[in-house]
């Protein structure tokens, strides 16, 4: 009906893929022009490099590297600063996307200007996700080749052929965007930063250290659902027994992105702003 | 429902997916001797990512979605840039028995009134009568509990581009601090298909062109406001809301938004503009309409609410007794006043001053008093305030 009208009244109607993409540079305008956007992640790109040499270091000196170098996982060993300084400060950003919009009260501008609210989180998901892919894939490889190189000064690092390297690095690329659209969701659903902030630190970091505390066979049990678990999953050359294989865990990496995305969309529409 | 398959659809391919990636993982299969990395890495990315893209992308899924016709050419005849063109179509706001609860509060009660074009027309209430409350459910941010609110007989979220249809300026505060002002309105003319051309414009036509690239956070009230007409004027709409427009702007800003909004009526577009202060509203507004607690207690055009004011002659005069015989006699209504003066009504300075002294009598005071319409106002409000400040004390009074 509003269509007719609109061509009724001789005004051009946009398709609904012109529409979204719209929304969509509108969002990335909005993520870019955040001075603090770009430092915060400046920042954390340095921290994790920095910190990624320090670890790959320390292996490279441990004792007895050289003549077991099973007894050290080097693949998962590339990724352990990045899980820390990176995840951390991108899952927050994520968070910030939402809950910023909602304390200045600026959203409600943003949806007067898109009634459609699901269209909102969708380009805000798909601008934030797509960012942190980039930085997440970049970053993935650079810790991995930068750890691999110091390695290689001891016993020998490894590389991208060796079996399930390089889907350990592109599986930790994608885990910074699982966190980011965790952080999405977080932020949508609850609107206020520091609450938003605990729900999504809980879910990318804290279930998997509350299932570390629980008895033997349940903290791999419950644990190897966690988003830590999963990712971890997926990078090391030597799984624990009992964690999911990389494809299951690769399903608990989207699971929960989506879960909170899903929640967020049944949300946002229902609430008032 | 739409929206809930939208979403819901990808989420379910996903699911799906992952369930056969699963199956085949169990199964130990080789399919297409694909390493297994190879099958998540593409999972991984382009399912999600995919069903984003669709999400996004996507046809429509009602079948509504129609080609975009090439702009129309607007002729240029370069004039006063405010307005630049009339609207193309005149919309009337209808609020129609529309009742908003928060849990136990009713902030708004009932309340029906149509906005016409053409006209600036004033939203009047005391604090927490409903103003704010009524304009948000009139842009769809908050849905009605009862009855409707519709802009050109649409409801808000029907509208494609919104801001085509109706400028809106709730709260200039709400603003993204960290962004610079000329990327705020960016983003926000994007998000409706207006291009970076405009937004110069209306940075221009709100003086704020020097400020562009300077973050938000660091602007005064005055120039948030500023910013936010100029957000409300982006698409030049045919409807403008504004709520609380001159809040912290200084005199000259307080003109040049009359002048703006009397322009922009004169043009045939729809303006509603809320405040709780007569003063102002009486100085811009021609048509009035005034909420107290949630209900309607006035829509009237603001000359006949003038009109209906008191108005009265005062009179003080040493033989006021025999004055205020004469004055009865001819059919005037005298009122003695506390220091011994008249006040008479029915009758006006001239015709008093007269009568006096046709029959000699002294007058040393005579004065023709209007009550102010703020005062007028008050009367119809005051029964309706929710926090009526208290009667002040004794010991404080002014007197």
């Amino acid at each position: 009906m509003t269509v007719a009208q609109l061509q009724a009244a001789g005004r051009p109607v946009p398709s609904r893929a012109v529409r979204a993409r719209d929304v969509l540079a509108s969002e990335w305008t909005k993520l870019r022009s955040l001075r603090s956007n770009r430092l915060t992640l400046a920042i954390a790109v340095v921290v994790t490099l920095v910190l990624t040499a320090v670890v790959a270091e320390t292996f490279a000196s441990a004792p007895g590297a050289g003549n077991h170098p099973a007894s050290i996982d080097r693949l998962a060993g590339s990724f352990l600063a990045y899980a820390e300084y990176t995840v951390l400060p991108v899952t927050v950003l994520s968070v910030l996307v939402f809950t910023s919009e909602y304390a200045s009260g600026l959203i409600r501008t943003t949806f007067s200007a898109v009634p459609r609210r699901g269209t909102v989180l969708a380009a805000k998901a798909a601008v934030t996700g797509a960012a942190a892919l980039v930085v997440g894939e970049v970053l993935a490889f650079a810790c991995f080749f930068l750890t691999q190189a110091i390695l290689s000064g001891g016993h020998g690092g490894l590389s991208l052929a060796h079996p399930g390297a390089l889907r350990a690095v592109l599986a930790a690329g994608f885990t910074l965007a699982a966190c980011a659209l965790v952080g999405v969701g977080a932020g949508a659903v609850i609107r206020h930063t520091a609450g938003a902030i605990a729900a999504a630190v809980t879910v990318v970091y804290l279930l998997a250290v509350l299932c570390l505390a629980l008895p033997a066979p349940w903290n791999i049990r419950l644990g190897r659902f966690t988003l830590p678990y999963a990712a971890y999953a997926e990078v090391t050359g030597h799984p624990p027994a009992g964690l999911l294989s990389p494809w299951l865990s690769l399903l608990v990496l989207i699971g929960w992105p989506a879960a909170a995305l899903l929640a967020a969309a049944a949300v946002l529409t229902r609430r008032d702003v | 429902m739409n929206r809930a398959l939208v979403v819901l659809l990808p989420l379910l391919a996903v699911a799906l997916a992952f369930v056969a990636g699963c199956l085949i993982d169990l199964s130990h299969a080789r399919v297409r001797n694909l390493p297994k990395w190879a099958w998540a890495v593409i999972i991984c990315i382009s399912i999600p990512w995919g069903g984003l893209a669709y999400l996004i992308f996507g046809r429509d899924w009602t079948g509504r979605g129609a080609p975009v016709p090439p702009p129309a050419t607007v002729p240029g005849a370069p004039g006063p840039r405010v307005p630049r063109r009339a609207p193309a179509d005149p919309m009337v706001i209808e609020v129609d028995r529309l009742t908003k609860r928060f849990g136990p509060v009713t902030a708004v009660d009932g309340l029906s009134f149509a906005v016409r074009p053409g006209t600036v027309t004033g939203f009047l209430g005391p604090n927490g009568a409903g103003k704010t409350t009524t304009l948000r459910v009139i842009l769809g941010l908050d849905a009605p509990t009862v009855g409707t609110a519709l802009v050109g007989g649409r409801r808000y979220q029907e509208f494609v581009r919104p801001l085509h249809e109706v400028g809106s300026l709730l709260d200039a505060t709400a603003l993204p601090a960290g962004r610079a002002a000329w990327f705020h309105l960016l983003a926000l003319a994007q998000s409706n298909g207006i291009g970076k051309r405009r937004v110069m414009e209306v940075l221009e036509l709100t003086g704020l062109e020097t400020v562009a690239d300077r973050r938000t956070g660091e602007f005064s009230l005055g120039m948030k406001q500023r910013l936010g007409i100029a957000a409300a004027l982006l698409a030049e709409p045919p409807v403008l809301l504004l709520d609380e427009p001159v809040n912290g702007l200084d005199p000259e800003g307080i003109r040049w938004i009359r002048q703006l909004l009397r322009a922009m009526a004169a043009d045939g577009r729809t303006i509603l503009v809320s405040s709780h202060l007569m003063s102002e509203m009486a100085q811009t507004a021609d048509h009035l309409i005034i909420v107290g607690r949630g209900r309607l207690l006035a829509d009237t055009s603001t000359a006949d609410f003038v009109s209906g004011t008191g108005q009265d002659v005062r009179v003080l005069s040493p033989r006021a007794g025999e004055l205020a015989s004469l004055l009865m006699a001819t059919g005037a209504a005298v009122t003695p006043e506390d220091d011994g003066g008249l006040a008479v009504t029915g009758m006006d300075a001239a015709a008093v001053g007269d009568l006096a002294a046709s029959h000699g009598i002294a007058v040393h005071e005579l004065m023709a008093r209007h009550a102010s319409l703020e005062e007028a106002y008050l009367a119809l409000t005051g029964a309706s305030t929710d926090n009526r400040a208290g009667s002040v004390p004794a010991g404080m009074a002014v007197r």
